[in-house]
């Protein structure tokens, strides 16, 4: 029998997971790069938020005291300095490894180089500027915890939740109705159907890097409500996000979604048995997916053809 | 009467592969050009070569007397978008259709030059009159559409744009002669107004009664207007 006092820590898992895989499958499908400087957007958003909630953190208690608008203001501190910064990281990845190769030979293979220097590049300078030592973010949304059909769930874990599914609901509403939402999807679904529809690649990969780098920044400053900021505390999310977005396949966000979920529960059950066995159990998992349907759980999903 | 395509010397290829030889091609407003020719010998390359989708060129591409001829581009065309907003517009072999789509956000996707985007719902309607079986598909996804209603698909996103030039590949390509009859008739009856349009076909029957000129290419070089020099 599951123990369900694992739903919560499992949906948690599949939040942070989630943001980071569809992200990383969004840049894939769209503009054609596998974007190993993700994990680099995801520390920098830390440092980000870190950095400014240790500037706000005392004017807004000077202020507002111990209040809940104190606390609702800091929330909105971290999470939009963490957008924000991780916005900026994607515009400087679209600068350094997309503006100036995307039009040459072997672009894929150039960029994934490009991107994983970015990342090892960014890593060191955080290393540099901040130290080894983990940091501590402000906890948004407090300590303590409440019971639904007795299943106590963490506020920290509700929130982290919440928030997902919120800015995911927002961002696939805008993909879907928006028009720049519509020029991203016509990019993912056939990048040359799309120049040829007057669809620029050059133009619209900045808001793809800005709005995956965004997406970044908010996995970062919830999934630092549980760990802590470091120079490499973006690696594990990074390696979770491809391999969840391989097993949802590559470029389908639904897929990503529910293959976040998928490992979010595995996770948490084979780490309630055995933490050790955690990694082995995700990655013979993906395989076995994989091995079974190539084209991931989005090719289950998928009843159109190309 | 103006000249809106004015091509001289152009050689185009892929990597080591050069499929185009110096072609020498000259389009006016109102001009309807067929390029026939077998399987393989270039009609899919020139059209690619002026939406610059070719991963080298040479030789010179005016379109309304602008130079746009020379760009290479690996992958899906680097300029190919520009040259859609200066009134290029193409409906590509195979269709390169958005199968996530419904057809109204696919109609919508030919729409993204600034004009055509306030018009869009007008064209839409002139699409619907043209290819009727569309106006009851238009919140399917295209991927779900058999392929006649893709290639319909596909031409009417081209005809969202009000360009100057109009490249259509192969409209018949795998469909049913009942089902490309339709299509083709379509095509046909559009009014151009003050624009031009470039047909490539394998099969010269299906064009030569409807189109200014019938062009053969041959081996990447155009052997002139077909009944005056003979395809081999």
């Amino acid at each position: 029998m599951i123990d369900l006092s694992l739903l919560p820590y499992a949906l948690n898992l599949a939040a942070i997971y989630a943001l980071m895989a569809i992200s990383i499958s969004m840049i894939w499908s769209s503009i054609g790069m596998l974007n190993l400087a993700h994990g680099a957007t995801f520390a920098v958003s830390g440092y980000a938020a870190w950095n400014l909630s240790i500037i706000f953190k005392p004017i807004i208690l000077s202020i507002f005291g111990k209040t809940l608008i104190a606390k609702l203001l800091m929330g909105f501190v971290l999470i939009s300095s963490a957008m924000v910064a991780g916005a900026m990281f994607g515009l400087i990845i679209y600068l350094l490894a997309f503006l100036p190769i995307h039009d040459k030979p072997n672009y894929p293979v150039r960029s994934l180089i490009i991107t994983l220097a970015i990342n090892i590049a960014t890593i060191q300078i955080l290393l540099f500027m901040f130290g080894a030592r983990n940091k501590g973010l402000p906890k948004i949304f407090g300590f303590g915890k409440f019971e639904i059909f007795e299943i106590p769930i963490r506020y920290d874990q509700a929130g982290t939740i919440i928030s997902t599914i919120i800015i995911l609901g927002l961002m696939l509403s805008w993909l879907k109705f928006s028009r720049m939402g519509i020029e991203i999807r016509a990019m993912m679904q056939n990048p040359e159907g799309a120049a040829y529809s007057g669809i620029s690649r050059r133009t619209t990969a900045i808001p793809v890097l800005m709005i995956t780098g965004a997406l970044a920044g908010v996995s970062a400053a919830l999934l630092s409500q549980t760990i802590f900021v470091s120079p490499t505390s973006g690696s594990i999310p990074l390696i979770k996000g491809l391999t969840i977005a391989l097993l949802g396949g590559l470029g389908n966000v639904p897929g990503a979604m529910i293959g976040a979920v998928l490992i979010g529960f595995l996770e948490a059950i084979v780490g309630s048995i055995q933490q050790r066995y955690v990694m082995f159990s995700t990655f013979i998992f993906i395989i076995i997916v994989l091995i079974i349907r190539p084209r991931g759980i989005g090719g289950l999903l998928d009843d159109t053809r190309e | 009467m103006k000249n809106i395509l004015e091509i001289n010397k152009l050689s185009a290829g892929y990597g080591a592969l050069r499929v185009l030889h110096e072609i020498d091609l000259s389009l006016n407003e109102g001009e309807r050009i067929g390029l026939v020719g077998l399987n393989g010998h270039g009609k899919t390359t020139l059209i690619r070569a002026i939406t610059h989708m070719t991963e080298w060129q040479q030789g010179s591409i005016k379109f309304c007397g602008e130079e746009i001829g020379g760009i290479r581009s690996f992958g899906a065309g680097r300029r190919t978008a520009k040259l859609v907003k200066m009134g290029i517009s193409v409906a590509p072999q195979g269709d390169a259709i958005f199968p996530g789509l419904t057809v109204r956000q696919h109609l919508n996707c030919g729409a993204f030059t600034k004009i055509a985007w306030k018009e869009k719902e007008k064209r839409i309607e002139m699409i619907f009159d043209i290819f009727p079986p569309l106006k009851k598909l238009e919140n399917s996804l295209v991927g779900k559409l058999s392929g006649g209603e893709r290639r319909m698909v596909s031409i009417g996103r081209m005809l969202m744009v009000d360009a100057k030039l109009y490249l259509i590949d192969e409209p018949t390509n795998g469909l049913a002669p009942k089902i490309y009859s339709s299509l083709l008739k379509a095509i046909w009856e559009l009014n151009l107004n003050n624009s031009s349009m470039i047909i490539a076909e394998q099969n010269i029957n299906l064009l030569s009664k409807n189109v200014d000129r019938v062009i053969g290419i041959y081996a990447g070089r155009l052997r002139g207007e077909v009944g005056h020099v003979e395809l081999k």
